[in-house]
């Protein structure tokens, strides 16, 4: 496998633009001739689809949902980065970039980024003009707030749904180009294949999750934008058809599958309360404006919160991070509140969460204003809990939330087969080992709407194509291999549940390749999964046909990618013997606790090839190199 | 861990349809030792699971995000579409609102413009072709000027984004008697009419969309507002009336 | 010529709830014109018959009463087939269904309360329009209105339009897109005191029923007079 990240020459402000400019184009009247097959219909999908569409290209955008506008980017809350600069408090393109790397605990590549906050603004624009109804203040003009601890306001929102608005931003800019004919969107279609001919990706085959029929469709370029892989613990924020099948499908072509164990843990979701739970609900980290993190001082001090007086109250983020106290970094608070979990400090009739306590904030700006800030979220928690957040601190613990890791691709979002890119969370490009708060929404669309317009044309107007149609015998051979598997997997007929088993799969996630992770608890996971796995192959049961609305197979075929993919992930875990982001090794930290990179060792993007179904992957080695900003010790003391 | 004390038993009399032109019926099921901190759609979870065990299909019933936000759940349980949480989804019911020995009836939505496809789950396709008809604004990737160059009255920035938050779950066309889509496509143009982005294309989306609607099947307005009293996010029926003001303006005063 | 735009007052949701609603509050404002001159019977014999003379020797008269008659058929057309649709798109087959919003008996039985507004508006034309008037408008109605039989049709009729126009009138301004947070409480309001006017047709039918202008003549009292 070779990595050639094609990073432009030049100063990094000029790269995107010199790119661009290297890039052929495609002749307006031969667009159409082109298709473009687009998986996964969230901001990146849609978004990608939508702009493909207006530029002529013939394109055909697929979806496991009823309809498009149900991907899970819709649940993002808090809001998107740009470097706007509008409330004139020092924020630039530079400061953009600059955040983001080092947030990103420099494990990003530098030139990707910096076209990121570059592009950061356009976005902006173009959903302010495509009638996204972003917050304003009485002027009229966009209103800003500061997000996830940075230090300018640079974050856009509109109210507590910008994940929702921007998504159905892109969905209807989208549903505008079905309606000129240029996009086709066929809903309830589950990416099984990827097919390539001469090396090129020039094609999928799906599973229509109605009638069960496996589809073949030919194209020129593959775009997969098939979201994160956080529902491999089971228990996250996302949503439950949030897969990594998808992207795992792609890695068993020939795509290498970058840094799989950097996952993001968002501090402040709802703690779990039994075993029957399907998700966690993430509550806004905008939460932590105003309330203080707390657990007692005592162990196993069981008295009702409001009982226990202040002077026996550990505000440890406070105490452990007096400059930024309760707005550092999501992988930072998550990781201090597993810490005094562990030892015995947690709260609750589980143990397994931390005080997130109102009281100061009510006294000193008064309970309506607090409403009206976060009402939406006291109701939310409400209604799961039955507990009001007004009255008695709320409870929260970490729960995973979003993958940094993803496809490994290069300057263009291709991944290491030609034809093939991966756009937003799909791919592993910007974020490095931490994303930052508002970042996710933003990389989403400046992957989608601007810049996989520019280099899948440049793609296609350099590409060769032969002929090729679904009846080929790339297709049916693909098709045979999905149609063997579903089969295998219907035929155990065993005594437990898909659920049992993703259940079990995500306990060893969590317990072992969670917050923390050692070499003995990844090794131990090493070992435990692979039993899963063949324990999973044997006594499954799934009832049903293959040739039918079939919840309980669809969930099947995902947790069968999930057993094969942890193992990956644990792998990646293992080699990397540093802390970085969200990435805590316990054997790499400083005497007081906190991660310690190791520059030396680990400034690379780890990217794994497959070598067939039981050989152990390869590890190539992208080298990281930061020429513009100076590699440093990320402190929020 | 949760206190199995508090646990209870629960009757669901579910619809099961093995598909969209199969005949359908009701069948009961027992729920035993449902925790109340279970959500309603988790304990269809536990139900499922028991079915499988049990060599019987799970009941097929449609939810993704289970926040809220998606729009993919929608059941009517004991006659109350989204169940009997006022404005909410069903996802975020949680089964401390029943109590043991509870009969609870969960049947899929029953609308011609939402065909059953299997069990609970239902096709809503017709609202993306709706949608399709008008439901943008037409401004390609890169055209764009600075954001702030088009100011917006908080005011109506604010009414818009209360129209914009619809989730496309079709409550309301459950709720209403005539089965009418009007609270989402009011919903849509509103927001757009609302907006001065939405300004050039006002007639053309407000006719289109219209239209849309009705060749999809979707019935009348009786402005009995059952709509708004069930829609999860508190969508308001002045949508629909700006809608049909939209409309007949746009009748009236355009060229179309 | 391209006449789209009258196609959509017939064949579109909105366009044939548009006509419904417009014919709707012209019919309304009638009834509150025909109120105020049912109310004319107070002033008495003379006034009333001249008052009636003066309707029908009118040359307008006829212009006005075709239009009336339009606009009642037009709203008797799109009501029609808003209904009918209504009904074939209405959702069925639950086995349990709640309402949750602002249905009323008003609105829920606005099909019914039409049908019987219809059959009395024939009752209606049959005794008094379709009639030998040689004994003068006044008497006629009178000696009508101490018939119980009549006064029962004519009570349940003006019960019939309360009810209708209890949700018709505001759900008109709806329909018509006339909706503000500050104007529709207030449309509300008006809408339903419009209904409740349509009370006032009994009332009038039920004072001659009782004979109290009798009554007022025999003890010498002077009648209430409308001056």
């Amino acid at each position: 496998m070779k990595l050639d990240a094609k990073i432009p020459a030049g100063p990094i402000e000029k790269k995107w633009d010199n790119h661009k400019f290297s890039l052929k184009l495609v002749n307006p009247s031969n667009r159409r001739k082109y298709d473009i097959l687009v998986v996964g219909s969230g901001l990146a999908g849609a978004s990608a689809a939508a702009s493909l569409g207006e530029l002529g290209f013939n394109v055909k955008v697929f979806t496991l949902h009823d309809t498009p506008r149900r991907a899970h980017s819709i649940a993002a809350q808090g809001g998107i980065n740009a470097a706007k600069n509008y409330p004139n408090d020092g924020d630039s393109v530079w400061r953009l970039f600059h955040d983001t790397v080092k947030g990103g605990d420099f494990r990003a590549r530098e030139a990707n980024v910096y076209r990121l906050a570059q592009i950061s603004n356009q976005i902006i624009d173009h959903c302010a003009a495509i009638g996204v109804p972003f917050g304003r203040e009485y002027s009229g003009l966009l209103s800003n707030r500061s997000f996830g601890g940075a230090q300018v306001s640079r974050t856009f929102y509109t109210r507590g749904q910008t994940g929702q608005q921007l998504l159905l931003g892109a969905y209807s800019a989208m549903m505008r180009q079905v309606a000129a004919g240029t996009v086709t969107v066929l809903p309830r279609r589950e990416m099984t294949d990827v097919v390539l001919k001469n090396g090129q990706a020039r094609g999928i085959t799906v599973r229509n999750l109605l009638t069960g029929e496996l589809e073949a469709h030919t194209g020129h370029a593959v775009l997969l934008c098939t979201g994160g892989y956080a529902n491999a613990f089971y228990l996250s924020t996302n949503a439950a058809s949030c897969n990594v099948s998808a992207a795992w499908a792609a890695y068993k072509r020939g795509a290498g599958f970058a840094n799989p164990c950097f996952t993001q843990i968002h501090p402040t979701c709802i703690p779990r309360s039994g075993e029957h739970q399907s998700k966690l609900t993430l509550m806004s980290e905008s939460l932590r404006n105003d309330g203080r993190i707390w657990v007692p001082k005592a162990k196993g001090d069981h008295r009702p919160p409001n009982e226990i007086p202040e002077a026996e109250r550990d505000y440890f983020l406070e105490r452990r991070y007096p400059a930024f106290g309760n707005l550092v970094p999501r992988d930072i608070a998550s990781r201090a509140a597993k810490t005094v979990v562990d030892s015995g400090f947690g709260v609750g009739p589980t143990g397994q969460s931390v005080y997130l306590d109102f009281r100061d904030s009510i006294k000193r700006k008064g309970a309506d204003k607090i409403k009206e800030e976060y009402g939406n979220l006291f109701d939310m928690y409400y209604q799961i809990t039955d507990e009001n957040g007004y009255k008695a601190p709320m409870r929260i613990y970490p729960a995973p939330h979003y993958t940094m890791g993803g496809l490994w691709v290069d300057y263009n979002l291709m991944t290491t087969i030609p034809g093939l890119f991966a756009l937003g969370e799909a791919n592993f490009s910007d974020h490095g080992a931490n994303r930052l708060g508002a970042s996710a929404l933003m990389q989403g669309l400046a992957d989608g709407f601007f810049i996989a317009p520019a280099t899948v044309g440049g793609y296609l107007a350099a590409g060769k194509f032969e002929e090729l149609s679904s009846g080929d015998k790339e297709f049916t051979d693909s098709a045979r291999q999905v149609h063997d598997r579903l089969n295998r997997l219907l035929a155990i007929r065993g005594k437990r549940t898909p659920s049992e088993f993703h259940r079990q799969l995500g306990n060893v996630m969590w317990n072992d390749v969670g917050m923390g992770r050692s070499e003995a608890s990844l090794k131990k996971a090493l070992k435990k999964i692979p039993e899963i796995r063949e324990e999973f192959w044997k006594d499954v049961v799934i009832s049903g046909a293959d040739k039918d609305f079939n919840q309980p197979l669809e969930k099947a075929m995902k947790i069968a990618d999930f057993m094969e993919f942890s193992e990956l992930f644990v792998r990646d875990a293992l080699e990397r013997k540093e802390s970085c982001g969200g990435h805590f090794r316990e054997e790499s930290c400083t005497p007081e606790g906190e991660a310690r990179r190791d520059d030396e060792n680990f400034s690379h993007v780890s990217v794994w090839e497959y070598q067939g179904p039981d050989k152990a992957a390869a590890l190539h080695k992208e080298p990281l190199t930061f020429e513009n900003i100076k590699m440093a010790e990320r402190s929020y003391k | 861990m949760t206190n199995n004390s508090k646990n209870f038993s629960v009757t669901v009399r579910v619809w099961r349809q093995a598909g969209p032109k199969e005949p359908g019926k009701m069948v009961s099921y027992k729920v035993k030792d449902v925790s109340p901190d279970t959500s309603f759609l988790e304990m269809l979870d536990i139900l499922n699971d028991n079915l499988l065990k049990a060599g019987e299909h799970p009941v097929t019933f449609e939810s993704d995000c289970r926040e809220g936000i998606c729009g993919s759940c929608g059941l009517v349980i004991n006659g109350d579409v989204h169940g009997p949480d006022e404005h909410s989804t069903v996802c975020q019911l949680h089964m401390r609102r029943f109590k043991n020995g509870d009969v609870i009836t969960v049947e899929p939505w029953r609308v011609k413009t939402f065909p059953i496809l299997k069990d609970l789950a239902v096709d809503r396709s017709a609202l993306d072709r709706v949608m399709k008809a008008g439901g943008f604004v037409s401004i390609p990737v890169g055209s764009a000027q600075d954001a702030n160059a088009i100011p917006v009255e908080k005011d109506k920035a604010e009414e818009a984004m209360d129209a914009a938050a619809c989730i496309g779950c079709g409550a309301c066309v459950i709720a209403c008697p005539n089965g009418a889509a009007m609270l989402f496509t009011g919903a849509k143009i509103s927001q757009l009419a609302l907006l001065p982005q939405g300004g050039p294309e006002r007639a053309r989306r407000a006719l289109g969309m219209v239209e849309a609607m009705d060749r999809e099947g979707f019935g009348n307005c009786s402005n009995e507002y059952e709509c708004e009293a069930v829609c999860p996010k508190e969508v308001k029926v002045a949508n629909i009336a700006r809608m049909n003001r939209e409309f007949l303006l746009a009748n009236l005063a355009s060229k179309r | 010529m391209d006449i789209t735009f009258i196609k959509r007052f017939a064949f579109t949701s909105i366009g044939r709830k548009a006509v419904m609603a417009a014919s709707g509050l012209l019919l309304g404002a009638f009834m509150l014109i025909h109120l105020a001159e049912n109310l004319l019977l107070f002033k008495g014999e003379a006034f009333y018959n001249g008052w009636v003379d003066f309707l029908l020797t009118n040359p307008v008269t006829p212009f006005l009463e075709a239009a009336l008659a339009l606009i009642f058929v037009a709203h008797i057309i799109a009501g029609t087939w808003v209904r009918v649709e209504d009904f074939i798109n209405s959702p069925g087959g639950y086995e349990a269904r709640k309402w949750q919003g602002g249905r009323t008996i008003g609105s829920a039985t606005m099909l019914y309360t039409a049908i019987a507004i219809l059959a009395y508006l024939v009752y209606h034309m049959l005794t008094f329009r379709l009639v030998d008037h040689s004994m003068g408008f006044f008497q006629m109605v009178t000696s009508a209105f101490r018939r119980p039989v009549f006064v029962a049709v004519y009570v349940a009729g003006s019960a019939a339009l309360a009810l209708h126009l209890s949700h018709g009138m505001q759900s008109a301004f709806q329909t018509l897109g006339l909706n503000h947070p500050k104007y529709t409480p207030l449309i509300k309001v008006l809408g339903l005191l419009t209904a409740v006017a349509m009370v006032g047709f009994a009332l009038i039918s039920l004072y001659y029923l009782a004979g109290i202008d009798l009554k007022a003549a025999e003890t010498g009292i002077e009648m209430v007079v409308i001056q």
